[in-house]
């Protein structure tokens, strides 16, 4: 009763053991959960850029660098986007100092974000930003497209390249901004209820049109008190504010150019392409309008008809996108053209041109010199250029190209970028020795790290790759071969146990058996009268058979100890076996070796052991010898074991009716031995073996070893099922 | 026996109880998950501007009405045909249930167009047509550019009273529709307006310098000119600056076409635009989604007419709806 009520608790200590270790498990998958899930892992969230990294962030159209201890996108693009935070983050705020670098658009930040895409207001999430067109502190929310909250207008208008102070904070379904000119110092807030509220989401910078440059970025945690000092100023700054909001689409205002920009200054302008007809002597001034296509490391600008750089009298602020009007000196080169001591007068900001596609082969030709294009080639080495450069070369089918493109953002894409990766580089195709040092037909100067699109990664069949699959498969095969022969010496030692544990059960019954009745016998014997010679001679042919039959279960259950071999060294092992046998008797026995001794696998011993002992057994048995000769000799690739007696020998031939010497043969063929009975009657018997050793292991050798063992396995197992194919049972 | 099985039965039931309850929620899950709206996807050629927002409007109510959701997105700029296509593909391969689209290029979104097709999407395409006869599952809600050139024809002839010359600037091929309002504009202007020459045509671009370089050698070498029609958002920017930069603006009548620069109107500085109604195109085209996912019949092609904005109708309710003045 006692053991079954035992034996049911076990099962229910164990299932209570279970259920606590699945519990401890799942509390353990909650917390890790919950806090990964917290709205407030990671706040407070900084970012001064003073690192020079921003891996964190993530792009979404744009050109987007840092410089000056600050993150910059110097791209007119509307609706371009850096984004990072956690999705769970809820009521929190962002702030950063902000500036515009356009007279037309918008510049902020965004909160509870969401699905972020490419596009203009391609994100669900608030966005609040200073818009320079109505010169107001704008709010709303965007999802995948643009609600307008409530707009406030900024005392003193919004200036580009002014430093601003901006603030957005969400707690609940209440979405607060506020705007302070850090020069004076003066805020301005606005504020929204949204009912049907984004609970959560990340942060982001983003630029409409004007781009912008953004530094110490903070985020924190938010309380109901912060919202509701920020209400409070946000009522008084609606009281001051006029109400004169103009429709606007989008996030941002309609690329206007109205009275933005003094007009530039009257002149002949011409297509970009005549320039390349200037005259080569004498300085031609000229004018052209276009769009500015790169402004680091030098300044393009491009029109229809093709592209030109830039040497400007003074460094203007001066955006990707932007429209210009140049004024110069014309150096025509051969492809392309430059206008030095240029005044650059801008127009209005746009849109940045779209790049022609074209191959590297179309790009070496200098057709498309200056211009903005978009071209495939495989990555073959990436370095660190002059300053903060980073230097890619690539090729693509015949042609060679280097590109060259600010850091950025940090190193995060570059430690990204593998050799022999392909890649889609947007940027601008030049020809100017300055940069391609005549090394490669064209560079490629890069907008930003963001005009690097990797289109597939290095093919998987990469030396380094092949070498490493090599390597791991030589590795498991090492394993399979050193756990195959684990198995095998655990299996042979498994039948060696087996035959001790015979041997003993055959010394403790049969031999004993044999010797008490023999005993019996010889006494049965000694008290019969001497008078009965009939039984007298039967008595004394049953002692003998009696003694004969103990003489073999004795030398079998010598063949069967397996301590004889447990040295491992043949020579003494045979010795020990051979004196056993002829002990008591006059035969002599005489024992050599040759050669370096080495270690012997057990399977190759105990086999030439078993030959040995049979051969001896033989020897003693049937050839009546005076002497027996044990020899083995060692070489460096095998092993030769020789016994041989001077006794009645046989003819050659008639002994492969032995089961003694067909069992030495297949012990012999197990092990790919020569295996040789040389005997002549009268002279003796000399038995010969040569096994093969497996070589000594070296880097050169054991490859070759390993593959000739792979494919001995087979045939060996064959073989050893013939020679003992009940020896899987012991 | 008999006592027996009342017993046997029992946990039976209770296992069919407890089979059926979670059968239940996971066929209420499962519910939760396949009746949420389907979504369709509305490409415009941009987003963010006057022209194009309006048809988010249009759209968004359509679908609402109709049980669906909709997902809109479009390249930042309108010559982006790359992303274009990029984006009709991953809604090719997100499986959206229907997509309206308003094509950058018309040779180069055939291919994409065909494949979404070809995985059983219906598509509309919205405002300029394709190099493709609509029906079956394509369907066109075009802009009517043949009524938009005769309009145009109409208000030339209103403004030189039949005789003066006039400059056709901006004349895009990537665009199908606007070749149609050029070739209405000639048409409807030789029939009704035979005094009025067109002293100048030009192919446009995506260029808005390129276009002022071009309407600045047009008026160079007509001094002459009477009105300006610029066919393009782009050429009506860059014949605006033209037209301001040498003092020309209200001198030189500027009939723009596809509502973006508003303010010039205002002021005088433009005579009028040439709107398209991408609200009412938007509405309709979203509505004939839904109707041909219900398995209804939808008319292969609907043309939306363009209306005549000008300084005097701007403030009128229907231009502020046509204009998305009233959204939101």
């Amino acid at each position: 009763m006692r053991a079954s009520r035992a034996k049911s608790r076990v099962p229910a200590r164990r299932i209570l053991i279970a259920a606590v270790v699945a519990c401890v498990i799942v509390a353990i998958a909650l917390g890790v959960l919950a806090y990964l899930r917290s709205p407030q892992r990671d706040l407070p969230y900084r970012d001064s850029f003073a690192s020079g990294t921003a891996d964190e962030w993530n792009a979404f159209g744009g050109t987007w660098g840092i410089y000056d201890g600050g993150m910059r996108n110097d791209s007119d693009e509307r609706g371009a986007k850096l984004m990072t935070g956690s999705p769970y983050w809820r009521n929190y705020s962002v702030e950063a100092d902000v500036k515009l670098l356009g007279e037309d658009g918008d510049a902020g930040l965004v909160i509870r974000a969401g699905n972020v895409e490419d596009g203009v207001d391609s994100y669900n999430g608030y966005y609040a930003g200073l818009r320079t067109r109505d010169n107001r502190l704008t709010l709303g929310r965007a999802e995948h497209g643009w609600w307008e909250g409530p707009t406030v207008s900024i005392p003193g208008n919004v200036h580009a390249f002014q430093w601003y102070h901006l603030k957005l904070l969400a707690y609940g379904c209440q979405i607060a901004a506020s705007a302070t000119y850090l020069p004076t110092g003066k805020t301005t807030t606005v504020a929204m209820t949204d009912k049907d509220c984004l609970k959560s989401g990340i942060i982001g910078l983003r630029s409409y049109s004007s781009g912008g440059e953004w530094r110490n970025v903070v985020a924190r945690r938010a309380t109901e008190a912060d919202l509701r000092a920020m209400v409070i100023e946000a009522d008084s700054s609606r009281k001051l504010s006029s109400n004169a909001a103009a429709p606007i689409f989008g996030s941002g205002s309609l690329p206007s150019h109205l009275a933005l920009q003094p007009p530039p200054p009257e002149s002949a302008v011409q297509s970009i392409a005549s320039l390349r007809l200037a005259p080569a002597s004498g300085a031609m001034q000229a004018t052209i309008r276009g769009v500015v296509s790169l402004t680091s490391p030098a300044i393009y600008v491009q029109d229809s008809t093709g592209g030109v750089s830039v040497l400007p009298q003074s460094a203007p602020s001066l955006k990707v996108g932007d429209e210009v009007q140049v004024t110069g000196a014309v150096d025509a080169h051969a492809f392309s053209s430059t206008l030095r001591n240029a005044t650059v007068h801008l127009l209005w900001a746009r849109s940045p041109v779209s790049p022609v596609s074209v191959t590297a082969s179309q790009a070496a030709t200098g057709a498309f010199a200056a211009t903005f294009i978009e071209v495939e080639g495989r990555l073959r080495s990436k370095n660190h250029g002059t300053g903060d450069q980073l230097v890619l070369d690539l090729d693509d089918g015949n042609q060679s190209f280097r590109a060259i493109v600010d850091e950025g953002r940090g190193e995060l894409l570059f430690r990204r970028l593998k050799p022999n990766s392909l890649l889609r580089l947007r940027g601008i195709c030049v020809v100017d020795p300055n940069f391609t040092r005549n090394l490669t037909p064209f560079v490629l100067l890069l907008r930003s790290t963001a005009d690097i699109e990797v289109v597939s990664g290095p093919p998987w069949w990469t030396a380094r790759h092949v070498v490493a699959i090599g390597f791991v498969l030589l590795l498991l095969t090492l394993i399979g071969h050193f756990i195959y022969s684990r198995a095998e010496r655990w299996r042979l030692r498994a039948i060696l146990e087996e035959r001790e544990r015979l041997a003993h059960e055959m010394h403790d019954t049969l031999a004993q058996s044999f010797a008490g009745l023999g005993f019996q016998l010889q006494a049965i014997r000694n008290r019969m009268p001497g008078d009965i010679p009939a039984v007298h001679q039967q008595l004394d042919l049953a002692c003998d058979l009696v003694r004969h039959s103990h003489e073999e279960a004795r030398r079998s259950i010598t063949a069967l100890r397996p301590e004889a071999l447990e040295p491992l060294d043949l020579v003494p092992a045979l010795e020990n076996c051979a004196r056993k046998m002829v002990k008591g008797g006059a035969v002599s026995i005489q024992v050599s070796r040759a050669g370096e001794y080495r270690p012997v696998p057990l399977r190759i011993a105990n086999a030439l052991f078993r030959i040995g002992q049979e051969a001896i057994a033989n020897a003693v048995r049937h050839a009546k010898p005076s002497c027996i000769g044990i020899a083995i000799c060692y070489s460096e690739d095998a092993l030769r074991l020789e016994i041989e007696d001077d006794g009645a020998g046989f003819i050659s031939g008639r002994e492969t009716r032995g089961f003694g010497l067909r069992g030495m043969r297949k012990r012999a063929a197990a092990l790919s031995a020569h295996f040789e009975i040389i005997s002549t009657p009268g002279r003796g018997t000399r038995v010969i073996v040569t096994a093969p050793l497996p070589p000594r292991p070296t880097l050169n050798t054991f490859p070759a070893y390993l593959w000739k063992r792979l494919w001995e396995i087979y045939p060996h197992a064959q073989a050893r099922k013939q020679t003992y194919p009940h020896s899987d049972r012991g | 026996m008999p006592d027996k099985a009342p017993s046997q039965r029992k946990p039976v039931q209770k296992h069919s109880g407890t089979a059926c309850l979670l059968l239940g929620l996971c066929l209420s899950l499962s519910a939760g998950c396949r009746f949420r709206d389907p979504v369709i996807a509305v490409i415009p050629r941009t987003t963010g501007t006057a022209l194009w927002e309006p048809e988010h409007e249009g759209a968004a109510r359509a679908a609402a009405k109709a049980g669906l959701q909709i997902y809109w997105n479009a390249p930042t700029r309108e010559d982006d045909v790359q992303r274009q296509i990029a984006l009709v593909e991953r809604i090719i391969d997100q499986k959206y249930a229907g997509l309206i689209l308003s094509p950058d290029q018309s040779l180069a979104l055939m291919t994409p167009v065909r494949r979404a097709l070809a995985h059983g999407i219906p598509t509309v395409i919205l405002g300029s047509p394709l190099p493709m006869k609509p029906g079956g599952k394509l369907i066109y809600v075009l802009s009517d550019d043949g009524l938009a050139g005769q309009m145009a024809a109409d208000r030339v002839g209103q403004i030189l009273h039949g005789k003066g010359t006039v400059a056709v600037l901006g004349i895009d091929p990537d665009i199908a529709g606007v070749l149609d309002r050029e070739r209405s504009f000639e048409k409807a202007l030789a029939s009704g307006y035979p005094g009025i020459r067109i002293a100048a045509k030009r192919m446009g671009s995506f260029n808005v310098p390129y276009e002022q370089q071009i309407a600045e050698e047009v008026l160079a070498a007509h001094p002459d000119m009477g009105v300006i029609l610029a066919v393009t958002t782009d050429a009506t920017r860059g014949a605006y600056s033209a037209l301001t930069e040498m003092h020309l603006a209200g001198k030189v009548k500027l009939i723009g076409c596809d509502q973006d620069l508003l303010t010039p109107l205002t002021t005088g500085e433009m005579d009028s635009i040439i709107a398209e109604d991408t609200y009412d195109m938007g509405y309709r085209a979203a509505n004939l989604l839904a109707r041909a996912r219900r398995g209804e019949p939808v008319p292969a092609l609907t043309r939306v007419s363009p209306k005549l904005i000008t300084k005097d109708n701007l403030g009128s309710p229907e231009m502020r709806r046509i204009l998305g003045l009233d959204a939101r």
